[in-house]
């Protein structure tokens, strides 16, 4: 009991904090007021229809990275003559942010969900390869070799020993790299809701209660949810982890 | 990966060699595919070839736009690491040791962190404008969450037997987080360091594109806006150079620093 | 004296042309023997098992299965490797029936058959009712025994086991010591057993299990000797106790007792 109000006191100082320093200026956002359009948002459906949008280009730009990086990762990981030719391309474009390839997107995919599922898919993309790489590499030698002395034959090693005994690092990488996926599409929203018109989704929606109807309350209303969309995509992530790799103590 | 036998000294310098060879082979036969690709494609605004970035590459460098505002993205990301590390580490070791201190931040770290730093932008444009404070906002709130929570765990893993050794020894409390917390919870904190770089390189980016009239991310967007996009390519490629160098520049250190530490798949 | 099960012929290993790990050994195998295998630490006991299993070739040499050339793993030679090999992600049941579902082992077997053998293997290793555990989720000598019944299972003609019982506490190895025998069939007639080869630093385990002990000496590893154990079968504590058993660990341990503390100084 003691300690639920300790973990509450700085949360509680920081909302008084919050409300003091904004009772200054009409115009600046206060948790009231917060609430207040969190609930008209909430209401009329702009909020949840700007999220289902930028949701639906990260599952979608997760999806296409995921298709390329687990596969390739697999061979990377298992083949040491692909990986050594192909990492030195890995390692020139995992360095170059998603967003600074945002301007080339869009001039070849112009400025709507093309360019934003494009962006997802190249910021997500990193994380999982590598993480499927490494998962791959650090398979216990004694468990390839079991499977070898028990006969099996490559596909079938692949399938029931290389795949399960990397899973827990694949996953990890995915959840990373969702992470990683969904702060990209904010950005990439924003940025292209700033440069070139519309284009919808959470991001955008920001940027136009900054530059158009300047809604304080609606752009903090949106960070909120932007958190807590994160918070729940890494929670389900990491529940997945627990539900499909009891074994691994990740 | 760190296993040196006496015999691999001079095997290590070729492999180094064949490494690099290895290297120059693939990325040539990148280039070598872009300028083909480039050949069909007739606009050049879409796929400016090689030699086109490579020209703008040049002309950029000897006119000091290049360096200038490379100097200026990398100089935002030294301040708001330092700014964020001078915070973050001593709150990260409070956190880690004491469970008062991680009582009274835990939540509101857990309430802020997944709000990523990108989403501040709009908020931080109302804020301060466009200008310097922009991005070096932006960056500090990027690279802070990594290493607080980063070094909090860091300290929380401590062997207990370490700190039950330096008691034995009639070690004071400050002197124990001297002497042993903090080199013991240096390999994490320095993990963080690099995850917080790669972080806060990916924002300042996206900050100065939106929000800064200077910098690395505002010179893409510019020559965007005006067609260029060799230039643009260029931008880029210095971008990912940059943040190769800046990984490559702590994972030194790290060796530099905490030699006994293994550096593993962590990357 | 019927042929060999396997025929090593000055077989040699090295490694990066230069370290030899083992130098031209020759070895016959008998058919349904309990062949140990002991020498210090460097001996290259290790490498004879793996080439046996098909894991790595020999660098010069033959060996031989049944008259015919070992040219890689085969599921009628099983391992039982030194850290267990135990599939992490696979309960115990998981990991005993993995040959029969997924190798050759289990052809021609109806899932009725395989089932009653899985169940049937881990009851004779004592692990009924702990057939849905997940490895970590076992003690050291639980794990030992589901390496084991995983190898019994598949019923391969040949046992190679690699110092399986080194990572056990005193007690639990002389328990599993016994309990290999019994599963090994030491109460059948010599006819109905599976040849083992066994790889272990400990002499009196090597004493105590096989039929013959062959001693490699280190740096190259070369076969120093072949020890033949006549002591009685069923072998149990009164073994362990009895003089020759005593009289036979001691004369290995003259064999390898001076490069064994070479081996330990350096």
């Amino acid at each position: 009991m003691k300690r639920m109000a300790l973990r509450l006191v700085v949360p509680v100082l920081l909302l008084v904090g919050w409300q003091l320093l904004a009772s200054g200026s009409a115009q600046a956002p206060r948790p009231s007021t917060v609430v207040e359009a969190a609930i008209a948002m909430l209401r009329d459906g702009d909020l949840l229809a700007g999220l289902a949008t930028s949701l639906g280009r990260v599952f979608a730009g997760f999806a296409i990275a995921a298709c390329v990086a687990i596969p390739l990762g697999i061979a990377m990981g298992s083949m040491p003559t692909v990986e050594r030719n192909l990492d030195p391309l890995v390692e020139t474009f995992r360095p170059i942010a998603a967003l600074a390839i945002l301007p080339l997107v869009i001039l070849w995919l112009g400025s709507g969900s093309g360019a934003a599922i494009a962006i997802v898919a190249y910021a997500a993309f990193f994380p999982i390869l590598i993480n499927t790489i490494s998962g791959v590499k650090r398979i216990e030698p004694s468990l390839m070799r079991a499977a070898l002395t028990m006969g099996l034959k490559p596909l079938t090693r692949m399938r029931v020993v290389l795949l399960p005994a990397a899973l827990p690092s694949i996953l990890v990488g995915m959840r990373i790299g969702l992470g990683i996926a969904w702060t990209a599409i904010i950005a990439a929203e924003l940025a292209v809701g700033a440069k070139s018109g519309s284009s919808g989704g959470i991001g955008q929606m920001m940027f136009v209660f900054y530059a158009y109807s300047i809604d304080l309350n609606g752009m903090v209303v949106c960070m909120i949810a932007v958190g807590i969309v994160a918070f729940a995509l890494d929670r389900a992530l990491r529940w997945a982890l627990a539900i499909t790799v009891p074994w691994s103590r990740l | 990966m760190s296993a040196v036998s006496l015999t691999g000294a001079k095997a290590a310098g070729s492999t180094r060699f064949g490494g690099a060879l290895v290297y120059l082979r693939t990325m040539a036969l990148f280039v070598l595919a872009w300028y083909v690709g480039s050949l069909f494609v007739p606009s050049k605004l879409l796929l400016p070839s090689p030699l086109a970035v490579a020209a703008a590459l040049r002309d950029t460098a000897l006119n000091g736009e290049l360096f200038g505002n490379a100097l200026i993205s990398l100089a935002r990301l030294l301040a708001s690491l330092l700014a964020a590390a001078a915070i973050a580490v001593p709150l990260g070791l409070l956190m880690g040791r004491s469970r008062l201190w991680n009582d009274l931040l835990e939540l509101p770290v857990e309430m802020l962190r997944p709000i990523a730093g990108i989403a501040w932008i709009p908020l931080a444009l109302y804020l301060f404008g466009i200008g310097h404070r922009l991005p070096l906002f932006i960056m500090f709130y990027t690279a802070f969450f990594p290493l607080l929570v980063g070094t909090a765990a860091g300290a929380a893993a401590v062997d207990k037997r370490l700190i039950a050794a330096a008691r034995t020894m009639g070690l004071s409390g400050p002197t124990i987080m001297r002497r042993v917390i903090v080199p013991a919870a240096l390999p994490a904190i320095l993990v963080s360091a690099r995850l917080a770089v790669a972080a806060s390189w990916t924002a300042v980016v996206a900050a100065e594109l939106v929000g800064a009239p200077n910098g690395l991310g505002y010179a893409i967007e510019y020559y965007r806006s005006m067609l260029s996009t060799p230039t643009v390519m260029a931008f880029i490629v210095t971008i990912g150079v940059l943040g190769f160098l800046t990984d490559k520049g702590l994972r030194q250190l790290s060796k530099v620093l905490t030699p006994w530490a293994q550096t593993g798949a962590a990357r | 004296m019927s042929a060999p099960k396997i025929r090593l012929d000055s077989v040699s290993k090295s490694f990066g042309g230069s370290v030899v790990a083992v130098d031209k050994l020759s070895l016959d195998i008998r058919d349904g023997e309990f062949l140990a295998i002991v020498g210090p630490s460097g001996c290259g006991k290790t490498t004879v098992l793996n080439m046996l299993a098909g894991l790595e070739p020999a660098t010069s040499g033959t060996m031989a299965l049944n008259g015919k050339p070992i040219e890689g793993p085969g599921a009628e030679r099983g391992v039982m490797f030194q850290d267990y090999a135990l599939f992490p992600w696979r309960t115990v049941r998981g990991n005993v029936e993995f040959g029969l579902v997924y190798g050759p082992a289990g052809n021609g077997l109806s899932p009725a058959e395989r089932t009653e053998r899985v169940e049937r293997t881990i009851e004779m290793v004592g692990l009924k009712g702990s057939q849905d555990k997940y490895p970590h989720q076992l003690s050291g000598g639980m794990r030992q025994r589901v390496a084991l019944a995983r190898l019994m299972a598949s019923e391969p003609e040949i046992l190679l086991m690699d110092e399986p019982l080194a990572a056990l506490d005193a007690q639990t190895r002389v328990i599993l010591q016994d309990e290999l025998l019994r599963i090994w069939g030491q109460d059948r007639p010599a006819s109905e057993r599976r040849t083992v080869v066994f790889i272990t630093h400990a002499i009196d385990e090597a004493v105590f299990l096989a039929d013959r002990v062959a001693v490699l000496s280190s740096h190259p590893g070369r076969l120093k000797q072949i020890v033949d154990i006549d002591l009685p079968r069923p072998r149990g504590d009164a073994t362990r106790r009895s003089g020759d058993f005593a009289r036979l660990c001691q004369s290995i341990w003259e064999l390898i007792r001076e490069e064994a503390y070479r081996a330990t100084m350096n």
